[in-house]
């Protein structure tokens, strides 16, 4: 009996059938990209078994200038290169143009939704609250309309009191809504709030940056050289060494 | 014998094929015809016509011996009964008050000749369409040519009138002659359009009718019992609405363009909206979602009495779908997802960034996010390659945060603000300075110090608040490309501090005040 059921495992395993109908955890296929996303970054790539898991929700924290942003939209690089369609939830309502555009994102395959929440709330809390649902509610919506190759919430600077508030349900809705489909769904933020079971949390922490030349055609700052350390990577995690990786500066001009 | 059974054996009177043509002329001093008048006239006789131009028209008119005509006429040959088709269709012309030629032959090519060429009613024996056109002038080919040559046949260089010119330079006359040239030679000498040519003059389609499809009407309304008001039942409606309009867009593999729904309330006021889709669609549920949306972000003033919703057909979408490409979402899916986002976020709020033509930190544009996408079957290279690493990016503020700064010999030696979430601290490296202006030609007054109105606004609104004030400083550079006219000249630093956050901060040189600009992530 056991032995019928480890057969029918690894035929379901070798079949790529439903993952919920296994035990065993998926055996990895590197380089399979309908099965996770690429970053884009090597070392990080290697870490991470391929990429960030496809049908899963996963998330990208650190502290302030960690390189988060820079690590995300280097994924949206090499995502619309792909082909892939970007959504992009910027609660805050931060993104730079120009910094997309010297990440070599393909602007025409990136849906921006921006969304209404502010760092400095003051007296208008509630509005801040409000926006924040608006802006999950718009990451349902993209969520559930399918076939998008990479979606993110971008929490990133969002008060951490807006955040906490949010019921865990929230995450487990989200997660449900992502699972099975082709599309790699990312939080971003300061801690982990909500990386699903087959997800993966890249924690970054900024080691160094480099201030520019005395050359006024270079960038003012030359980038940071970020640490990457996935954390409770289930089944991935044999290597808990640091990805290491450098951001460079585009020029100002 | 009853007349009935008399039918049947008499079979059809008229040749098979039979076709007749009505050609209005022109009439000095006499505005020309209306478009649709002939489509009427025709409409009035067969459901098989081809609109040539306004005033010309083809019919097929095979059959109608049974309708019009005496019944002496359906003993005798087919030629009675096609002067009695013919003279109906005079009647009718003549009754819509216009004088029309008339010409009735087994080709329609003969007929669409002699309808040009001669006035009144003519009638071609079947078998005689060659001789009854032999004496007909050859510039009447200069007429018809634009009717019976397909665009495919005809070239810029060698047009019809060129050729007309052509054969009157060939001292040709009459169409006899034209037909009458050796076939081999006329197509050695004009190519394949000879021959072609040479078949009209002797009467024979070079192809055959396609008849004109009337213009379908994709519309349903719905007037209710009761009248409703909220968007559950009026969902209901309008699916009941869509789902034959559907059906019908189908059957003519036509997808809707536009949706118009037009409410007429209980006040008797009427409430229209008109819908744009990206993208031809035919699907109900992404229709009345769409529908539904828009008029959920436009209600209507009072209850709905009566429903209305008209379509815009479009020619359907043509899709091949491949085993080989990543799938993408729908354009149905894409356009339901933007009308859905706009509703919870603002229209204004999504769509695609694009980048302006401008020197001005953070100006960029929104654009409408496409709904329809190709797959690609080549991934696009990174540029530069994908080995290359991370561009650093910024987050801006949108509202430039103000900061405290001490500066010495105007390089920043610590950061602070009173914002909270920028604690700030004492620079631990800093590049720069960036000097960078803009528009100081476009806005003398703040070029000159003067604040500026909006800058006034923001005193107004702030004031007390912050020391440093924000208040001076005019609203952000907005993203819009109309709203970046007014000048700009800072000075701009990348500074990281210790707490281990990296900003980009700049000197306002116009308000002489230190500002955040963005935070490097």
């Amino acid at each position: 009996m056991a032995l019928a059921r480890a057969a029918l495992e690894s035929l379901l395993r070798t079949r790529q059938l439903d993952k919920t109908l296994t035990t065993a955890l998926p055996i990895d296929l590197p380089g399979d990209e309908y099965a996770s996303g690429a970053s884009g970054v090597d070392e990080l790539d290697a870490r991470l078994g391929g990429g960030l898991p496809r049908g899963q929700l996963s998330e990208i924290v650190g502290s302030r200038s960690s390189g988060r942003l820079s690590l995300l939209l280097h994924m949206a690089a090499v995502a619309t290169r792909r082909g892939e369609l970007v959504a992009i939830v910027d609660a805050l309502d931060m993104l730079d143009v120009a910094s997309l555009e010297a990440a070599g994102v393909v602007l025409d395959r990136l849906l921006w939704i921006r969304g209404h929440v502010v760092i400095n709330p003051g007296m208008s809390r509630e509005l801040n609250q409000r926006a924040m649902e608006q802006a999950l509610r718009a990451l349902a919506l993209v969520l559930q309309a399918g076939n998008f190759g990479l979606v993110v919430l971008d929490l990133a600077e969002a008060p951490i009191e807006i955040v906490s508030r949010l019921p865990f349900t929230t995450w487990l809705r989200l997660q449900r809504m992502v699972e099975g489909s082709q599309t790699v769904a990312m939080l971003v933020g300061c801690t982990p709030i909500a990386r699903s079971s087959g997800g993966l949390t890249v924690k970054l922490g900024a080691e160094g940056w480099g201030p520019g030349a005395g050359d006024v055609r270079r960038a003012l700052f030359m980038g940071f050289d970020v640490e990457a350390r996935v954390v409770r990577a289930r089944a991935r995690g044999q290597d808990d060494a640091p990805a290491r990786f450098a951001t460079k500066g585009h020029v100002n001009v | 014998m009853s007349e009935g059974s008399r039918l049947q054996a008499s079979g059809s009177r008229l040749p098979s094929p039979c076709y007749a043509c009505v050609f209005l002329p022109p009439v000095t001093g006499q505005p020309a015809p209306e478009p649709g008048l002939l489509l009427e006239i025709a409409q009035g006789f067969s459901p098989r016509y081809e609109r040539h131009r306004d005033d010309l028209i083809s019919i097929d008119v095979r059959g109608l011996e049974r309708f019009i005509g005496s019944k002496a006429n359906l003993c005798c040959t087919g030629e009675p009964s096609m002067r009695a088709i013919g003279e109906e269709l005079l009647r009718a012309a003549e009754a819509n008050g216009v004088r029309a030629h008339v010409a009735l032959a087994r080709t329609r090519m003969a007929a669409l000749i002699l309808a040009h060429a001669r006035p009144g009613l003519t009638v071609v024996a079947p078998g005689e369409e060659a001789t009854t056109l032999a004496t007909v002038p050859i510039a009447v080919l200069t007429r018809i040519a634009g009717c019976v040559i397909p665009p495919r046949q005809t070239t810029r260089d060698d047009g019809s009138a060129d050729i007309a010119a052509l054969f009157t330079q060939w001292a040709l006359v009459t169409l006899g002659e034209l037909a009458a040239l050796p076939a081999d030679d006329l197509t050695a000498r004009i190519g394949r359009q000879g021959s072609v040519w040479q078949a009209i003059a002797r009467g024979e389609d070079i192809r055959p009718l396609v008849p004109t499809e009337p213009d379908e009407r994709f519309a349903g309304s719905l007037e209710l019992e009761w009248p409703i008001d909220g968007l559950e039942p009026l969902s209901f409606v309008l699916t009941r609405l869509l789902e034959p309009l559907s059906t019908q867009l189908e059957r003519r593999d036509r997808g809707a363009a536009a949706l118009h729904v037009t409410l007429d309330l209980v006040t008797r006021d009427v409430h229209a909206r008109h819908l744009e889709l990206p993208t031809p669609i035919r699907d109900v549920r992404t229709l009345r979602t769409l529908a539904l949306l828009d008029i959920e972000a436009h209600p209507p003033a009072a209850a709905i009495d009566r429903i209305t919703v008209v379509i815009d057909p479009t020619p359907g979408r043509i899709v091949q779908h491949t085993l080989f490409t990543r799938p993408l979402p729908t354009p149905e899916q894409l356009s339901t997802l933007l009308a859905r986002l706009g509703a919870v976020m603002g229209q204004d709020r999504i769509g695609a960034p694009a980048p302006i033509d401008t020197y001005r930190p953070g100006a960029f544009a929104m654009r409408a996010f496409a709904t329809e996408h190709r797959p690609q079957t080549q991934p696009q290279p990174l540029v530069p390659s994908s080995q290359s690493p991370a561009a650093s990016a910024l987050r801006r503020c949108r509202q430039p945060v103000p900061a405290r700064v001490i500066a010495k010999a105007g390089q920043p030696l610590r950061v602070t603000s009173d914002r909270r979430g920028y604690a700030g601290g004492s620079v631990v490296t800093a590049a720069g300075p960036w000097r960078t202006s803009g528009d100081w030609w476009a806005d003398g007054a703040e070029r000159a110090g003067e604040p500026s109105k909006a800058g006034e606004a923001g005193r107004a609104g702030e004031a007390g608040r912050e020391k440093h004030s924000a208040l001076s400083y005019p609203p952000h550079p907005p993203y819009l490309p109309h709203l970046t006219c007014s000048a700009w000249s800072r000075t701009e630093w990348d500074v990281a501090l210790s707490d281990g956050a990296v900003y980009r901060v700049f000197h306002d040189e116009l308000r002489d005040a230190w500002f955040i600009d963005g935070i490097f992530d």
